[in-house]
């Protein structure tokens, strides 16, 4: 029955996203601004396709940014004020179903339009590599990699959102703190790496324990970043794809049961 | 609905007339082309997240309007020195946030070598650039440019050269990586680069032009080991190549392949006047690739 009813919430909270208006202007938009990439691309003066490469993974990842925190922060909270979670939990449903349909629903939504997204990206792409001819060529298989993970990322982040989401009795706590974890997330290698470094003298201990635990604990949003890759053709770390899909797995398991766990205890008036 | 469509139309003549006069203040209106500060890629980092390529492609992009700028000078743009230090700071970033960004080495190569003397600053940056373009010949072919030309170290040039033309396996790179080890007193290292280079070689015309270097490398080093016996016969070194034939030490100066002569410079230094570059003379230089 569960199985049947996380399914079912999923398909809805899918159908629900794909007649969103809002998403269908970002789509829209990150559509349009993609046919403007081999234009932009000109730009530059040695590395036309890298520049394409570059500016298509950026559209994606602004696009499943905005929509992650968007979908993942106002689910449950708008589902909530639509007094819509009372009539839902009702049925013989469990919070639990609800949540993880809730949580299935955006991540599918996320994965089709990486692939979409992906699909346009590659044609403009070809078009822009088609103008001048890299040193090295596209690997397109690094690339549905590179595109792959953005989806990881941001359904790992959609999973944080609807966390607060659970919690959160206000909608400024799921946007802000979904945020701040992404910014967070972002920049932990980035701090990691400065900690270990020579230049670092003055931190206290306690600090750099602080530091270290904030590490552990944050999403490590820089793992699943495979732009350098696809852009520069490089030879993929497939290990470390390995336990970085790993990594995903096993932290969005986490958010999601705490998400459950949270939402089961909360009380709905 | 009438007076609507009355005021639409009157607000929409409004816009034309206004925006003519606005367009003409702004065409004159002083513009100060500023470059500025650009953050430390340190802290770029940390908030830009997997934004750091498209930052660094906006970096340079930059750099090179404003460098544009500096050449094409408008009639009513506020004149200013050309901030020489930050564009190096911002391609430097740029190199930072993305260290196998091309359009960066490119130009910092074009801009701060030989309009702003800075040669070594950016050999700094190709260097840096070479851990991480590990395939790409351009970074060291630059940086020998730079060593050769203006920075008049032939040994440093020749480690770029025999970089590049290891990456790119070019005629051209391997030949100056053997004539600047050769400038750098380093013939006993040409050598074996050139052997090493002519066993990796197919070609047949590429094989004849590595051959032809290196007879006259060979040549110049048997010159140089002549040298180096008079000085231990005679204590001191010869004024002319013909007192090694004399004395018995050479059977004769070998000759040059390119078609020069070989000679002692003022520091007794072996040289030829073919400058290890092909001369025609009509007697011993014949071409490896026919025009």
């Amino acid at each position: 029955m569960r199985k049947s009813a996380t399914l079912l919430l999923a398909q809805i909270t899918l159908r629900a996203t794909l007649r969103d208006r809002v998403l269908h202007m970002l789509l829209g938009a990150g559509f349009f601004i993609l046919l403007l990439v081999p234009a932009f691309s000109l730009f530059s003066m040695r590395q036309v396709q890298e520049l394409a490469i570059t500016l298509v993974l950026s559209i994606i990842s602004l696009f499943l940014l905005v929509s992650a925190v968007l979908l993942g922060t106002s689910s449950i909270w708008r589902d909530i004020e639509c007094h819509y979670t009372a009539s839902v939990l009702g049925l013989p449903i469990s919070r639990t179903a609800y949540v993880l349909g809730k949580f299935f629903g955006t991540a599918f939504f996320l994965s089709l339009s990486s692939f979409f997204l992906g699909m346009v990206s590659s044609a403009v792409m070809a078009l822009a590599a088609a103008q001048y001819p890299a040193q090295q060529p596209i690997l397109w298989g690094t690339f549905a990699y590179a595109v792959f993970f953005y989806s990881c990322k941001y359904i790992l982040l959609a999973a944080v959102a609807l966390l607060f989401s659970a919690i959160s009795t206000s909608f400024f706590l799921p946007v802000f703190g979904t945020i701040a974890i992404f910014m967070a997330g972002s920049a932990s290698q980035e701090v990691m790496a400065y900690l270990s470094s020579d230049k670092v003298v003055q931190l206290s201990a306690v600090s750099k324990s602080v530091t270290k635990a904030l590490y552990y604990i944050l999403p490590n949003f820089s793992a699943f970043d495979l732009n350098v890759y696809a852009i520069y053709s490089l030879p993929l770390p497939l290990f470390g794809l390995a336990y970085t899909f790993a990594y995903f797995l096993v932290y969005t398991a986490i958010i999601l049961l705490l998400a459950a766990w949270s939402f089961a205890k909360r009380e709905l008036t | 609905m009438k007076i609507k469509a009355l005021a639409l139309i009157f607000l929409l003549l409004a816009y034309v007339v206004i925006v003519s006069w606005l367009t003409r203040y702004m065409e004159q209106r002083p513009v100060a082309i500023k470059l500025g500060y650009t953050p430390s890629a340190s802290a770029l980092k940390l908030v830009c997240g997997d934004q750091r390529h498209v930052l660094a492609e906006w970096s340079i992009l930059k750099v090179i309007f404003y460098f544009g700028s500096l050449t094409d000078k408008r009639p009513n743009s506020i004149a200013s020195p050309p901030e020489y230090y930050n564009m190096f700071k911002t391609v430097e970033t740029a190199i930072e946030l993305d260290p196998y960004n091309m359009d960066a080495y490119y130009f910092a190569q074009a801009a701060f070598t030989w309009e702003v003397g800075h040669a070594q600053d950016v050999n700094r940056l190709l260097s840096y650039g070479m851990r991480f373009r590990t395939w790409d010949y351009y970074l060291p072919y630059f940086a020998g440019f730079n060593a050769a030309y203006f920075l008049k170290k032939p040994q440093d040039a020749a480690m770029y050269f025999k970089k590049a033309a290891e990456l790119s396996r070019n005629t051209l790179f391997t030949n100056l990586a053997a004539r600047y080890l050769y400038e750098a007193d380093q013939t006993q290292i040409a050598i074996p680069f050139l052997i090493m280079m002519i066993d990796k070689s197919t070609d047949t015309t590429e094989k004849a032009l590595y051959t032809r270097r290196l007879e006259a490398l060979q040549a110049a080093q048997a010159i140089q080991k002549g040298i180096e016996q008079f000085e231990i016969k005679y204590g001191n070194k010869p004024v002319t190549l013909q007192e090694l034939v004399i004395t018995k030490i050479l059977s004769e100066i070998p000759t040059d392949p390119y078609g020069g002569t070989f000679y002692l410079d003022d520091k007794s230094k072996v040289r030829t006047t073919s400058k290890l570059a092909p001369v025609n003379t009509g007697q011993n230089y014949s071409p490896i690739i026919k025009p």
